[in-house]
């Protein structure tokens, strides 16, 4: 029983009744609910799951914005969708699981109006908490991240799971009250998402419901940095969630009349309920509830399953879309040229400018002045007009462009490798293929010959890498492995050169290299 | 009124108990009680989201992926046996008998018993990755986080400690961690990982049938 449940005249008078400023019935019972409610004894455990499952992830990830917010629909979904579920069939099965329901159904107020309280304090409470996590991992990243501000959109995306997982184990604890609803509640919405994440991971899957699912993979690291991240999907997802949120929020204003259709009287039960008439504006409302949630699902499902891929690796929705989306993002380059090698970076991935240029100087160094050498390096986006894009040298005069995402044959270089060396090596190595390959060549479909591939060891052991560790392309099991014998030996020949004989021999024989006429012999 | 139907016996009060021996009527009761028949439909319920899971794979095949939807099952059974630890009666239940301890030893010992067939029958003519052996080490251990959390909050609400649990486990299967008490994500032969589910089985287990579930927490909330 709750204060709502109680006629207003037989409320004792109270504290608040006598003081000057009388809080609303409806505000004194959610405040009340507040006070009972079960959700903050849970709040400990969600906040040590949300630490490690969302917070640690997310801090894995690159400080930008866009990535480190896709933690909040990938991660922090997922565990508040348990206990959201659970919690609030725990709190909508109360007087069933006690066995009040008939005491209260007695009294003047409307069922509806007192689960609208228990709904709201619940709800209310679970938001809160969902807030203050993203409020956590929002301040986090914007101690780190040099550019751009937090996005909304996965904000709006994750509230409107956590409210329709909450509404849903609402619904199931009223109709179903028992000891068994809560858990099985949070189980069941635990699978409806991993379902939605291994439908959106699925290679082969393209259906509506794996577009509706908020549950996916990261998005690529520059997602949101040279180009908006489109909400078409966004907003189709949170129409979804709300429409059966709505409607089932307006179900719940039908439970008395849903209760009274017993099977074994038929008809007859449909009938009695239909010809009563107290209570029917209410009834009217939720019936009007129900149709507006089931009608705004039904577009956004429609919607949905208009979706085509987008030119930057998103979704596009042509009902939906704004073709400001599509314009890039203005942003001034982060550059740097210590070593008089510029090179340049988007302002959100400065942080690791310095990095980039301290591995890049000494390789670029070594090759400086040679036909097709380039002057410069650049960051790019990481996949233009649906496709992606590999570094490679290109331009006149000649840049080398690589991308957040991939470098040489390195995927997702940034995200994927948590190893400096790894990372260094991709760099370097990034840039000698196309160079040795030629400049019209890009480093992801480069196969180098012998003779270029012992040129470029050389060059990477003169610019302070260790190489027999680091020959990408020859792989044993997974390990990268020295190369044969002999282009080990005519590694070791040209890098035992003075780095002016090197760069005099290659002056001379870089178009032959390049051509694959040189033999591994032919290296002094 | 006379003496003759003062002396009368009470009927017995119809449906409590079929006729047989005490014992076997104390035990039914107390199964009845603990809503037991209703659980066993909860874990056939669980067995059944399973093989639907797996036969319209729900779930990856294999990798890391491949264990998240199994053991999110597993936990929703090992929570369904902590939840019927639950008694209406509460304190007075506990000045009733002396037997009141074995009966929840049997009962949750039956329970888990019963789940991982149940589970495994859901299981059979799919492929579920990591086989039987991890799947009953996640029931009966996660069963014994259930009964240890049923202690403090009541087994009404003994469901919160597990699936907080399984939660962590499905991010240590991700960032691969190897630690025991992390059983979840251990090979199904990983003996550190068997003695640590028995363990806090086995202490789960003998507290709640010593001490019994909290009895009034979760019903104040």
């Amino acid at each position: 029983m709750s204060v709502t449940s109680m006629p207003p005249h037989r409320l004792a008078p109270s504290r608040l009744a006598t003081s000057r400023f009388t809080l609303p019935e409806s505000v004194r019972a959610l405040r009340l609910e507040f006070k009972r409610n079960a959700v903050p004894y849970v709040l400990p455990l969600l906040a040590a799951v949300f630490y490690f499952n969302t917070l640690r992830t997310a801090d894995g990830f690159p400080p930008v914005w866009t990535l480190r917010a896709s933690a909040i629909t990938d991660h922090m979904l997922f565990e508040f969708s348990a206990f959201a579920g659970g919690l609030a069939a725990w709190a909508g099965s109360r007087d069933g699981r006690r066995k009040t329901a008939d005491m209260v159904a007695t009294t003047p107020r409307a069922a509806w109006a007192r689960l609208s309280i228990t709904l709201a304090g619940t709800l209310s409470w679970l938001l809160l908490a969902f807030l203050a996590g993203v409020a956590v991992l929002y301040i986090q990243t914007a101690l780190q991240a040099t550019w751009g501000g937090p996005p909304l959109w996965p904000v709006f995306v994750g509230a409107a799971g956590v409210t329709v997982v909450t509404v849903i184990g609402f619904a199931c604890g009223v109709f179903f009250p028992g000891r068994f609803t809560a858990p099985l509640v949070a189980i069941v919405a635990l699978v409806l998402y991993q379902t939605g994440l291994r439908q959106a991971l699925s290679v082969t899957a393209s259906g509506t419901y794996a577009l509706l699912s908020p549950a996916n993979s990261p998005p690529v690291v520059d997602a949101g940095v040279y180009y908006h991240a489109a909400p078409d999907l966004s907003i189709v997802q949170v129409m979804f969630m709300g429409g059966i949120a709505l409607a089932l929020f307006g179900a719940l204003g039908l439970a008395t009349t849903l209760r009274e259709l017993t099977p074994e009287r038929g008809l007859a039960s449909l009938r009695a309920a239909l010809a009563r008439t107290d209570g029917w504006l209410l009834r009217a409302v939720a019936v009007i509830l129900v149709a507006c949630g089931v009608a705004a699902s039904w577009t956004a499902f429609a919607l949905a399953g208009t979706a085509k891929p987008d030119a930057v690796g998103g979704w596009q929705i042509p009902a939906l879309h704004s073709a400001a989306s599509d314009q890039p993002v203005p942003a001034a380059p982060a550059c740097t040229s210590s070593s008089g090698f510029q090179v340049c970076v988007h302002p959100a991935f400065s942080f690791y400018l310095s990095d980039v240029a301290e591995v890049l100087d000494p390789v670029a160094a070594e090759i400086a002045g040679l036909p097709g050498a380039p002057v410069s390096a650049k960051e790019v986006a990481s996949m233009i007009g649906g496709q992606d894009v590999p570094s490679g040298i290109s331009g006149n005069p000649p840049v080398f462009e690589f991308t957040a995402e991939r470098v040489g044959i390195y995927f997702g270089q940034f995200l994927g490798i948590p190893d400096p060396v790894g990372w260094r090596e991709g760099f370097q190595q990034g840039l000698l293929d196309p160079f040795l390959a030629g400049p019209s060549q890009q480093a992801g479909s480069v196969s180098l010959g012998p003779a270029q591939q012992a040129v470029e060891d050389a060059l990477l052991t003169a610019a302070g890498t260790n190489v027999p560790a680091t020959i990408g392309k020859m792989l044993q099991n997974g390990q990268p492995i020295a190369g044969p014998p002999a282009v080990r030996s005519a590694a070791q020949r040209f890098g035992a050169l003075s780095a002016s004989a090197r760069h005099a021999w290659l002056a001379g024989h870089l178009a032959a290299l390049r051509a694959g006429t040189i033999t591994l012999a032919q290296i002094p | 009124m006379t003496a003759a139907q003062v002396l009368k016996p009470p009927a017995a009060p119809s449906g409590a108990a079929g006729p047989g021996p005490s014992g076997l009527r104390l035990v039914w009761l107390h199964l009845r009680s603990r809503r037991v028949p209703a659980g066993i439909g909860a874990l056939a319920v669980c067995g059944a989201l399973l093989h639907l899971a797996l036969h319209w794979h729900w779930a990856f095949n294999s990798g890391p992926y491949a264990q998240q939807v199994p053991m999110i099952i597993e936990a929703g059974a090992a929570t369904v046996i902590a939840v019927t630890a639950h008694s209406p009666f509460g304190e007075t239940e506990r000045s009733a008998g002396r037997w009141l301890p074995r009966l929840r030893l049997l009962t949750v010992a039956g329970m888990c018993g019963l789940a991982i067939p149940l589970l495994q029958l859901g299981a059979v003519g799919e492929s579920l990755n990591a086989g039987v052996l991890v799947l009953a080490r996640n029931v009966i251990g996660i069963t014994g986080i259930g009964l240890l959390c049923s202690l403090v909050t009541g087994a009404l609400l003994a469901w919160t400690l597990p699936m907080g649990y399984m939660l962590f486990c499905q991010y240590a299967l991700l960032q691969a961690w190897t630690a025991p008490w992390v059983w979840p994500v251990r090979p199904p032969a990983d003996c550190g990982a068997w003695i640590w589910a028995c363990a806090v089985f086995a202490a789960g287990l003998l507290l709640f049938a010593v001490r019994g579930p909290r009895a009034r927490l979760s019903d104040d909330s």
